[in-house]
C-alpha cells in the first residue's frame, strides 16, 4: 500500500511555493512527481514589451540571487544580436561580479543546507561570512544584491584602483574561512550522517537527464560553460572545474564549497589583471532582424538566453532557460528509494530557485488533470 | 569531537558580528544607490530621465512642472542619474524608505 | 491548617509554579542568549522568553476545526502540572523536597514522562499530518532515550542502595558526588545524552524538526495553549537539569562563606544552569540526526555506556 505525501506549495522546507508529490511506502519513497507554475510571472512576455535597454532590469529580476548571471547572459545575447564588441575592461569587471555572486550564492546555499539538517550554528556562520562578499558587491556595484551593473555593450561602473586592496584582503579572509568550513563539513559526524550516501544522482542519470551546474559536477560529469564555451574574461584566466564522483548530497556540498575557493582564485586573477580601457561600447537602440543564443554558468548551472530581433527597439522573442528548470528531472533518481526524512535536504541539494523556473499549467479541479497551456492559448486567454 | 567546537567557544567571547540595527547604524559605502533625489533648480526639463527609466516610475509633477519619482515603483538602478545632463538627479545613500502614506513615497 | 497553607504555598509559589516558571523562563532566555553568542550574533535579551510567553498568553485562542477535542486543550495543562509536581519532589533548598510524600525516584521518572506523552496526545489529536508525524517520531524517540535514562538512574540507585532522592543527596553529602565515582562516570554521560533527547535538543530535536515537519506535535497550537506548552517545556528543562544535579552532582548544598550562610537554592540554581549550558553547547555544535540514526545511536553507544556503568557498579565493590 502506498500513500501520497504532499510537500508544498506551502511547506517550511521550501522557500518558494512549488508542489511535490511523493508516493510513499512506509518511510520509503517509491515515486515522485512535481507540479510547477505557482510563481509564474509572465516575464518572457513582458520582455517583448520593453526596449532592449529597459529589459536589462527586467531580466535582472528573474532571479534575485543570480541577477548578475541573468544580466550577463541577457547582455551577451543582445550584444551578439547587434554585433557589439565589449571592451576588455568591461569583460573583466563582469567576470569579477559573476564570481563574487557565485561565492555569495554558494554560501547562501550552504547556510540553508545547514539549516535544513538542523545545524543552525553553521547556518549563522556561513551567512556571517557571506556578508563579506555582499560588502564587496555593495562597494563595487552600489547594492548588496541587485547590482544593476551590466549594460548593453559593457558595464556601468568601474572597479576603482582603490577598491583592489580591500577586495584582495576580503578574499584572503574568505579563503581561510571556506577552508575551515570544508574541514568541518568533511569531518563532522552528524553532518556526514545526514549527507553522505543520500540523494544519490548516478553519473549516467545525470547525463541522461541533462542536469547542469554543481548538481551534475557532483556526479562526476565534467561540464562548465566557463571553460567549455568561454565568455567574458574566462578565456584569459586559468581555473579548475571542480568535480566529485559520488553524486550524493555531501558531494554537492563539497563541490560548492570548493567552487567558492576556485571563485576566489578567479576573482583574484581578474582583479590583478584588470586591463585599462573604456567601460562600454556604443550601442544603437534598434537592432536588425537576427537571432542569438547566450550561455552563462550561473551559480546553479547553465543559464541560457535565446533572443530574436525584428528591426525595432524591442525584441521579437526572448526565451530563458534557467538552471533549476534543467535540474528538476534529476530529482527522480535522487528521491526514489530514499526516505521521507531526507526530502528537505535532497530538495535543497540542487539549490532550487523556482521563481526563475515557472511555466503556466492549468489544473481542472474536477478531474485533477493537468494541461500545459500553449503560447497561443495563453495569448487568447490574456485578451 | 566536533570540529566546530573551538570556533563556537571562541565566538562566545568575541564581539558579535551583528549590530542592534535601529540603534546602531552601518552607513552604506560611497556610491550606494539609495533614494534618488531631484534638484529642481538644476533640472532643465529635458525629460531624458522619463525616457530612460525602465519601470516608468518618473512622471511630471503638474504643479511644479518638474519630474517626480514614485519610489513604490523605482528599482534604484540609477539610470536616471546617469542620463541627467545637468546632474539634477543624484542617488543618495538613504535606504529607509518605508512609509505609511503613499503620497510620501515620492521623490520630487 | 498550617500544613494546607504550606502545601498551597509550596505548589504555587516556592518551589512550585511561580518559582519554577520564573527560573525556567529565565534559563531558556539565557540559553537563547548564549546560543546567539555562540553563533556570533547578539540575540534576544535574556528576558525575551517572558515577553514571548506573555504575548502568546494575551493572544486570541484559536482551535482548529479538526482539533475540537478536550485532549487537545488538556495536553499542555497536564504537561505543565506534571513538571511542576516534579519540582515539588526535587531537593531544591536542602536534601528534603518541598513535598514530603512517600515519593521515590520511580514517581519522578513516571512524572517526567508525562510531558512527552501529552505532546504525543496533543499531536495526534490536532488533526494535522505534521502533528501526527511528529507524534509518531516522538514515540520512537521516547523508546530510544527512556530506557537509557532509567538504566543510568538504576546505576546510581544500586550504588547508593536507595530509591529515595533525599537519601541519595544525603549520601553524596558524606561520600562525595556520584559523578566523581569512576564506575558511574559512563552512566552520567549516558544520562546527559538521554536528557538531550528528553529535552528535544539538537541533535535529537527530531519530533519537532521544523524544516521537516513544521513544528511537529505543536503545529496546530497557538495563543495561550502554545504559551502553556512553552512554559511546560521551560520548566521541564530545569526540572530535568535539577534532577540530574541532585542525582549525580551532589544536589543543593548550603555553604558558609565567611559568616554568610548561602542557602542551598543558590547551589541548585548554579548546578542546573551549568547543566542547561552544557546542553546548549551540545545543541550548537551538531546537526540533527534522522530518527533511525538517533534510535541506533541510543541503543548502541549510549546504552553500552549505561550498561557498562551498571555492570561496574554491580561487580566492582
Amino acid at each position: 500500500m502506498t500513500f501520497v505525501v504532499p510537500i508544498g506549495p506551502q511547506h517550511p522546507a521550501l522557500k518558494e511555493p512549488e508542489y511535490f508529490r511523493f508516493e510513499v511506502k512506509g518511510e520509503e519513497i517509491v515515486d515522485f512527481d512535481v507540479r510547477l507554475g505557482y510563481v509564474h510571472r509572465g516575464i518572457e512576455r513582458a520582455l517583448q514589451e520593453r526596449s532592449y535597454l529597459h529589459n536589462i532590469y527586467l531580466s535582472e529580476r528573474i532571479c534575485g540571487i543570480c541577477n548578475v548571471a541573468h544580466t550577463t547572459a541577457y547582455c551577451q545575447t543582445i550584444e551578439q544580436l547587434a554585433g557589439i564588441e565589449v571592451p576588455d575592461r568591461a569583460r573583466f569587471i563582469r567576470t569579477i561580479l559573476c564570481e563574487l555572486e557565485r561565492i555569495h550564492s554558494h554560501m547562501l546555499w550552504a547556510g540553508i543546507a545547514a539549516h535544513e539538517i538542523g545545524f543552525d550554528t553553521l547556518f549563522m556562520l556561513f551567512w556571517r561570512d557571506r556578508e563579506l562578499v555582499l560588502d564587496l558587491k555593495e562597494m563595487i556595484s552600489g547594492n548588496r544584491q541587485t547590482s544593476a551593473s551590466n549594460t548593453l555593450g559593457g558595464v556601468r561602473r568601474d572597479v576603482k584602483p582603490e577598491y583592489v586592496p580591500k577586495i584582495l584582503r576580503t578574499l584572503e579572509k574568505l579563503e581561510k574561512a571556506t577552508e575551515q568550513y570544508i574541514n568541518i563539513c568533511t569531518s563532522d559526524r552528524t553532518i556526514l550522517a545526514r549527507c553522505a550516501g543520500i540523494g544519490v544522482l548516478p553519473k549516467d542519470d545525470a547525463k541522461k537527464l541533462c542536469a547542469v551546474g554543481p548538481t551534475t559536477r557532483a556526479s562526476g560529469v565534467d561540464i562548465d560553460i566557463r571553460r567549455d564555451d568561454p565568455y567574458d574574461a574566462y578565456g584569459q584566466i586559468s581555473f579548475d572545474v571542480i568535480t566529485e564522483p559520488d553524486g550524493d548530497v555531501l558531494a554537492k556540498v563539497i563541490v560548492r564549497l570548493r567552487e567558492i575557493l576556485e571563485s576566489i582564485h578567479i576573482t583574484r586573477q581578474a582583479v590583478k589583471a584588470l586591463p585599462k580601457g573604456p567601460l562600454r561600447a556604443k550601442i544603437t537602440p534598434k537592432i536588425e532582424p537576427n537571432e542569438a543564443i547566450g550561455r552563462v554558468e550561473a551559480p546553479r548551472g547553465e543559464l541560457l538566453y535565446y533572443a530574436i530581433s525584428n528591426g525595432t527597439d524591442k525584441p521579437e522573442r526572448v526565451r530563458v532557460r534557467t538552471p533549476t528548470y534543467a535540474n528538476i528531472p534529476s530529482f527522480k533518481p535522487m528521491f526514489v528509494g530514499g526516505t521521507v526524512a531526507e526530502i528537505p535536504i535532497v530538495l535543497a541539494s540542487i539549490d532550487p530557485c523556482f521563481a526563475c523556473t515557472d511555466r503556466v499549467a492549468l489544473v481542472d479541479s474536477h478531474t485533477g488533470k493537468t494541461r500545459v497551456l500553449s503560447f497561443k492559448e495563453l495569448r487568447r486567454w490574456k485578451g | 569531537m566536533p570540529r566546530i567546537l573551538p570556533q563556537v567557544l571562541r565566538n562566545l567571547f568575541r564581539r558579535p558580528a551583528t549590530v542592534k540595527y535601529p540603534y546602531v547604524r552601518v552607513e552604506p559605502p560611497e556610491g550606494y544607490r539609495g533614494r534618488p533625489s531631484i534638484d529642481k533648480e538644476r533640472c532643465i526639463r529635458c525629460w531624458l530621465c522619463i525616457r530612460t527609466c525602465p519601470v516608468r516610475a518618473i512622471t511630471v509633477n503638474k504643479e511644479t512642472k518638474k519630474p517626480s519619482i514614485w519610489l513604490g515603483r523605482c528599482v534604484f538602478c540609477g539610470e536616471c542619474a546617469e542620463a541627467c545632463p545637468t546632474r539634477a538627479i543624484i542617488m543618495t545613500r538613504e535606504f529607509e524608505l518605508a512609509t505609511y502614506d503613499i503620497q510620501q513615497a515620492k521623490s520630487e | 491548617m498550617m500544613e494546607v497553607v504550606n502545601f498551597i504555598l509550596g505548589s504555587l509559589v516556592f518551589p512550585g509554579l511561580l518559582f519554577a516558571s520564573l527560573i525556567g523562563l529565565l534559563y531558556i532566555g539565557i540559553d537563547r542568549k548564549v546560543t546567539a553568542h555562540m553563533q556570533h550574533r547578539i540575540g534576544p535579551p535574556i528576558w525575551q522568553e517572558f515577553l514571548d510567553v506573555g504575548k502568546l498568553l494575551s493572544k486570541e485562542d484559536i482551535t482548529p476545526a479538526a482539533a475540537q477535542s478536550p485532549v487537545f486543550t488538556a495536553a499542555p495543562l497536564v504537561a505543565l502540572g506534571a513538571v511542576v509536581t516534579v519540582m515539588l519532589l526535587l531537593p531544591i533548598n536542602s536534601a528534603q523536597p518541598a513535598l514530603t510524600l512517600v515519593a521515590d525516584l520511580i514517581v519522578i521518572i513516571y512524572l517526567l514522562n508525562i510531558p512527552a506523552i501529552c505532546m504525543m496526545l496533543g499531536g495526534y489529536s490536532s488533526g494535522s499530518p505534521f502533528g501526527a508525524a511528529g507524534a509518531g517520531r516522538y514515540v520512537v524517540q521516547l523508546f530510544s532515550y527512556e530506557f537509557i535514562f532509567i538504566l543510568a538512574i538504576i546505576a546510581a540507585v544500586v550504588r547508593v542502595g536507595s530509591l529515595g532522592l533525599p537519601t541519595i543527596v544525603g549520601y553524596q553529602a558524606q561520600q562525595g558526588w556520584l559523578v566523581l565515582d569512576w564506575r558511574l562516570l559512563p552512566a552520567v554521560i549516558a544520562a546527559l545524552i538521554a536528557a538531550q533527547g528528553k529535552l528535544l535538543r539538537v541533535p535529537f530535536d527530531i519530533p519537532e524538526a521544523h524544516t521537516e515537519i513544521v513544528a511537529g506535535p505543536l503545529t496546530e497550537y497557538s495563543g495561550p495553549r502554545l504559551a502553556i506548552w512553552r512554559l511546560a517545556y521551560d520548566v521541564e528543562t530545569i526540572v530535568v537539569a535539577g534532577f540530574l544535579a541532585a542525582l549525580f552532582f551532589g544536589g543543593p548544598t548550603a555553604y558558609l562563606i565567611g559568616n554568610i550562610q548561602i542557602p542551598g537554592v543558590v547551589d541548585f540554581l548554579i548546578k542546573t544552569l551549568a547543566i542547561v549550558l552544557l546542553t546548549t553547547t551540545l545543541r550548537n555544535i551538531m546537526a540533527r540526526l534522522r530518527i533511525d540514526q538517533a534510535l541506533k545511536f541510543f541503543w548502541t553507544y549510549v546504552a553500552l555506556l549505561a550498561i557498562i556503568s551498571l555492570v561496574l557498579v554491580l561487580v566492582v565493590p
